[in-house]
């Protein structure tokens, strides 16, 4: 695959979250009906429109959200988007390549590309993110990053002193399957 | 197999490999920087983040601290040398910094190891010339911490020492040729010496008539504006001078003077060709050595 077919395969299951006046974030279709985003992305909106790719719009509603995972889960009726394929987290190494998809500063379904900065925890935290050297903007959370073969690797989450941290994708997986 | 897999593996690869030579220096408050681990024995790191002489802790790859010593410093190319007993770990396999061009896939990495990835965006831009050799401008991040760190090809080779310190707008990196011979003074003298005549010149364009009537094709010049009282200079420059040439080099610019007055020249007679009163003459001066107080 060439970095212009992932981009496009990328963008097809990436959706722009909005509500009646603006857009606020990005998703990822986890299954065929239900979006992955951040939690700081649906924010304490029972309802979101989801925008795909092709510039239709629906109603979703939150099924779930975590504060603390920094996840949520839509349940998007109709969405009849194929879901994304889903690669492992720990396959990254520091140097491999990163690409994101998002709508960053209202740029829509903007991609960029990177690669991993560094592994493992950061500063005092106990969470584990994947570091990115990538540049992501407001609008990317929530959005996929993808490693080279185009697998979602992560939820975009957000931008420390320049470095992209994503949440892994297994962590996304758990989040999901205990929300049912 | 896949192309952007390829790449993809390439870059983690090259990440692995010169990562194996990479400490972290703790020689300034809270924010360590990282070195290079450039022949058996001395690390390179970048001379603005050594604060201090004394006490400095290296952390090998392998995360075990090693106490370092100062060999020497040279400011001018933001280049320090440490001493460390480090037999086991393996030093930096050093590519060619003469074959980086512009547009080279390149990877700046931190101890860690971190990495950041970008490619050569300039070499010797006009802010990053320097006396002997041009330094390589980066689009790629220098995070917290990276000064003194590898600039990494494509193979993994180690191209360049990557530093902040040098300019604030640009990302730079010293070219690995220059960090060997400043690695290899520093280990013979402890210092750099550098040639120096004493004499402060600013660029001028030759006037047209002037050259016609001395027949000279070079259309840039050097005029003196300053001789220091003693200096090499006060043998035999004046005030006004129009300095063509050194030993037969056009010089047009004060970096080539600079870069004429290598280490290796200091005691030697040179011959400068200069222009006073309207005519051509040649002056006999002796290179000295640049005091260390206006280093």
């Amino acid at each position: 695959m060439d970095l212009v077919a992932l981009a496009a395969a990328l963008r097809r299951v990436t959706v722009e979250l909005t509500d009646t006046e603006r857009a606020f974030g990005s998703g990822v279709v986890w299954d065929p009906d239900r979006v992955v985003t951040n939690a700081h992305v649906a924010a304490a909106r029972p309802h979101v429109r989801v925008r795909r790719a092709d510039g239709t719009s629906l109603d979703g509603s939150v099924l779930a959200r975590d504060r603390e995972a920094d996840l949520a889960l839509l349940h998007v009726p109709g969405l009849g988007l194929p879901a994304a394929a889903v690669g492992p987290a720990d396959e990254l190494r520091v140097g491999s390549l990163l690409v994101a998809v998002g709508h960053p500063f209202g740029v829509r379904g903007a991609l960029t590309a990177g690669i991993v900065h560094a592994v493992g925890k950061i500063g005092r935290s106990e969470r584990s993110w994947i570091i990115g050297d990538l540049r992501l903007g407001p609008g990317n959370s929530g959005g996929p990053l993808a490693d080279a073969l185009g697998r979602v690797v992560g939820i975009n989450a957000m931008i420390v002193g320049g470095l992209a941290l994503a949440i892994p994708a297994s962590e996304v997986t758990r989040f999901v399957r205990a929300a049912g | 197999m896949d192309r952007l897999l390829a790449l993809s593996n390439d870059l983690a690869f090259a990440v692995q490999q010169a990562g194996r030579a990479v400490f972290a220096v703790h020689a300034r408050p809270r924010l360590p920087s990282t070195g290079v681990h450039w022949r058996p024995g001395l690390v390179v790191t970048a001379n603005h983040t050594v604060r201090t002489d004394e006490g400095l802790t290296l952390i090998r790859p392998d995360g075990q601290s090693v106490a370092g010593a100062l060999v020497g410093r040279d400011p001018a190319r933001d280049l320090a040398v440490l001493r460390v007993e480090a037999t086991d770990v393996p030093v930096a396999e050093l590519g060619d910094s003469a074959a980086i061009h512009v547009g080279h896939m390149v990877l700046a990495l931190g101890a860690g190891p971190r990495a950041s990835w970008g490619v050569v965006s300039a070499i010797g831009a006009a802010r990053a010339r320097h006396e002997d050799g041009d330094l390589f401008s980066l689009d790629l991040t220098l995070y917290a911490g990276f000064s003194g760190g590898p600039l990494v090809d494509a193979q993994g080779r180690v191209v360049g020492i990557n530093t902040s310190g040098i300019s604030r707008q640009m990302q730079l990196a010293i070219p690995a040729s220059v960090v060997s011979r400043t690695v290899d003074e520093l280990v013979r003298h402890g210092r750099i010496a550098h040639g120096y005549l004493g004499v402060g010149t600013q660029p001028v364009r030759v006037p047209e008539a002037m050259r016609q009537q001395l027949g000279l094709a070079q259309e840039l010049a050097l005029i003196v504006v300053d001789v220091q009282a003693g200096s090499p200079a006060a043998e035999g420059l004046l005030i006004g001078d129009l300095v063509l040439s050194l030993d037969g080099e056009a010089i047009t610019d004060p970096v080539e003077l600079r870069r004429l007055l290598r280490a290796e020249r200091i005691g030697r007679r040179i011959t400068a060709r200069v222009v006073r009163g309207g005519q051509a003459r040649e002056v006999e001066l002796t290179v000295g050595e640049r005091p260390a107080r206006s280093r």
